[in-house]
């Protein structure tokens, strides 16, 4: 187990110093595209802890960023708060609505608790358009653009890269403390058996809950993160797709790999961003002829290559890459 | 000593100085300028995409005729399917990936509005909007590297206005309105005009442009027992209206906003509803018979011919890219007046010093003129009516500009 440990402690501190170095080697805008992809992953982060050690599928989580990013546009926007110091809050809101969210969850698994949340993720862009001189409405929140503090000499974008992932590895260490111990534990066992868990001690309705309220927690983080970067929030900003998006990204990056989460965040960049570039690339292979600009091309691609991948890495990138490593680290525990 | 470290100072700066060379403007090089634009290729609203085809076009036309001074237009337009969070990411991404001098004609009220304030953070051109919302010409003293194109929606609905009043006796006026600053502009412009008879308006309902369908709207105001119908909404909204008249047997003289009344939209609603309809004008409309042999509708359907992609017979007959092709008129016209030494307060100056007479895609009599403190390009329009499955411009011209 040591050398487990280890090994983990290890492969954070390359992304934390991957983390410091990366934005000086890419050009500003990719810097500004691998924040973004930084706030999909502490969304996943936080899906993951839900779905992929508690074994309870949120649809909603597209509703919980939207909550932590309208706290950010009419704080920061409304009432002057500057926006580094909406962060923490809009998590905290998004969270409370998680635990919110929770107490039904008690009473309900698998397809309907599914369905419960992908109701919350519809109806919730209905709310600011009723109530839409607090939340304005369609048209919309426009908020100042993100400017370092401090007079740090680096661009917007450079910061907006080192502040999210900065808080990504915090989220990341704290969900992996959180899940090492008997929290994680008791979660895993939740997941495989309530019955089991809750004969042996495990308490159903107290962790059940929280980790809905803690993954909530990260998903409003997230969503604080992204209006801050396009400096706009509307109902429209997170749509219900991106709830499905997310948890197809939780299976592309592997259910409960953390790292995996990674992959799959850059999954919904793309998804949500680039995908008239994969339509674009596809067309290099010989048999291809699709038109980029043809509306609904992109998605009819995405699709297909989403199908593709889950045929041919059924347990998600994490999982693949645990196949090619476990041979390497089974040989290292078995030696300690 | 002292004068030893001055002269030390002074050379330093001389050098510094003498290495400064001007920055370079970004997206204008020695033989290309790059402009950016995001409209709905998808969507309820994308049969107004074409607008950035036809600029595209004539674009082309241009690049093929020597460009602007030598440098080729390099126009990049990304769909964001009339949603405001979509156009925030494209423009984003043209201004700091493609790195685009300009933004030119996205689509939208409220798309425009989510990104003015970062444009004009960055000091980036965000020129003739397709968006008639007053604010765009207005406010400028707050965004001034901000700037529309059509007549403002205020004054088209004052217009409207004025002519119910004028020509209804007993008008009891109902009004379906985008819930937006579009479809206000345009609810407001009319109260104006009816002036005394603002009592008229005996209903107005507003939708959501992310609505599935207006039919409930419509039959509401059809309770209202109203002889007039506002058709202040986008799209395909205006035609689930025209749908909703015809199929509840409702009778009202109908006006529909501008940016609705593309023949290829009126063509498409039963014909018995939309007969009668009143729109105003100021583009050449290349499917009514008057322009048939028009000069300037023969230049564009031989431009998107030659120039277009993936263009149908029907396209030839498509208001919306003669009116994105009007809009590049201007932008060329706009860019050859800033100057070989092309810069972004450049063109902001030439576009606020229109004074365009021939541009061949709008009506003629119509100049495209803009002085520092007025920048609303377009204001002068003429009434229309639908009738014989076309339009029919009559009255004299009118003006739109804001007072």
């Amino acid at each position: 187990m040591r050398i487990k440990l280890a090994l983990d402690i290890l492969g954070f501190v390359a992304l934390a110093l991957l983390v410091v170095f990366v934005p000086h080697f890419v050009a500003d805008f990719t810097a500004y595209e691998l924040a973004i992809i930084g706030m999909y992953f502490i969304a996943l982060l936080g899906l993951s802890i839900l779905t992929g050690f508690g074994g309870q599928i949120s649809l909603g989580h597209g509703a919980f960023m939207a909550i932590g990013g309208y706290t950010t546009a009419i704080l920061s926007v409304d009432h002057g708060v500057r926006d580094l110091w909406t962060i923490p809050i809009a998590g905290l809101v998004a969270g409370a609505a998680g635990l919110l969210v929770g107490i039904p969850a008690l009473r309900l698994s698998g397809l309907y608790l599914a369905l419960i949340t992908f109701g919350i993720a519809v109806s919730f862009p209905q709310l600011p358009k009723q109530f839409d001189d607090f939340f304005g409405g369609t048209t919309g929140i426009v908020l100042g653009l993100v400017s370092p503090p401090f007079g740090l000499d680096t661009t917007p974008n450079r910061w907006l890269f080192y502040l999210t992932w900065g808080i990504a590895l915090v989220l990341l260490a704290v969900a992996w403390i959180f899940l090492r111990g008997k929290p994680g534990r008791a979660l895993q066992a939740v997941r495989d058996s309530e019955v089991a868990a809750e004969s042996s001690g495990v308490n159903l309705a107290t962790y059940k809950t929280l980790a809905f309220g803690i993954s909530a927690f990260y998903a409003g983080v997230a969503g604080a993160l992204y209006v801050m970067s396009t400096a706009y929030m509307n109902p429209d900003v997170f749509p219900i797709v991106l709830s499905v998006y997310l948890v197809a990204a939780l299976a592309i990056g592997g259910l409960d790999s953390l790292v995996g989460l990674i992959a799959g965040a850059g999954v919904i960049y793309i998804l949500q961003n680039r995908s008239d570039d994969v339509t674009r690339w596809l067309n290099h292979l010989p048999i291809l002829d699709l038109n980029p600009k043809q509306p609904g091309m992109p998605s009819v691609v995405f699709g297909v290559v989403l199908i593709a991948v889950m045929l041919a890495l059924p347990m998600g990138v994490g999982g693949f890459l645990r196949r090619i490593f476990q041979p390497l680290t089974s040989r290292l525990y078995s030696r300690s | 000593m002292r004068v030893f470290s001055l002269c030390v100072v002074l050379a330093a700066v001389a050098a510094a100085s003498a290495g400064a060379r001007p920055v370079a403007t970004p997206g204008v090089s020695s033989n290309e300028i790059k402009l950016g634009s995001s409209v709905p290729l998808s969507g309820e609203a994308s049969v107004a995409g074409n607008v950035a085809r036809g600029a595209e076009a004539y674009f082309k036309y241009v690049n093929d005729h020597g460009g602007v001074f030598g440098r080729k237009i390099k126009f990049t337009y990304l769909d964001d399917g009339y949603d405001p969070g979509r156009a925030v990411n494209n423009t984003i991404r043209l201004v700091q990936q493609e790195q685009v001098f300009a933004m030119f004609s996205s689509l939208g009220t409220n798309n425009n509005l989510a990104v003015r304030k970062l444009l004009n953070d960055a000091k980036v051109p965000q020129l003739f909007v397709s968006s008639g919302a007053t604010t765009f010409g207005r406010d400028y003293r707050k965004y001034p590297w901000t700037m529309g194109y059509i007549p403002p929606y205020s004054e088209e609905g004052e217009i409207y206005g004025r002519y119910v009043a004028k020509t209804v006796k007993k008008p009891k006026v109902a009004v379906l309105y985008q819930n937006d600053d579009y479809g206000r502009d345009l609810l407001g412009g009319l109260r104006r005009g009816l002036g005394a008879k603002a009592k008229a308006i005996v209903a107005r309902v507003g939708y959501d442009p992310t609505t599935a369908d207006v039919q409930p709207q419509v039959t509401q105001l059809k309770a209202s027992g109203a002889n007039v119908f506002m058709i202040f909404a986008f799209g395909k909204f205006s035609l689930q209206a025209y749908n909703a008249v015809s199929r509840l047997n409702w009778k009202p003289k109908i006006f529909v906003n501008d940016v609705s009344s593309a023949s290829a939209l009126m063509l498409a609603v039963p014909q018995k509803a939309a007969n009668g309809s009143i729109s105003i004008v100021f583009g050449k409309d290349p499917a009514a018979p008057l322009w048939k042999k028009d000069k300037g509708v023969r230049l564009f359907q031989s431009i998107l011919k030659k120039y277009g992609s993936d263009i149908g017979s029907r396209d030839l007959d498509n208001g919306f890219y003669t009116a994105g092709m009007a809009t590049a008129f201007t932008m060329v016209d706009t860019l050859r007046k800033a100057g070989k030494n092309l810069t972004r307060a450049g063109v902001m100056r030439a576009a606020t010093h229109l004074n365009e007479k021939n541009n061949p895609f709008v009506l003629p009599g119509i100049t495209v003129h803009t002085t520092p403190t007025s920048r609303f390009p377009l204001t002068q329009v003429r009434l229309q009516r639908w009738s014989n499955k076309s339009w029919h411009p009559f009255g004299p011209m009118l003006t739109a500009k804001p007072r």
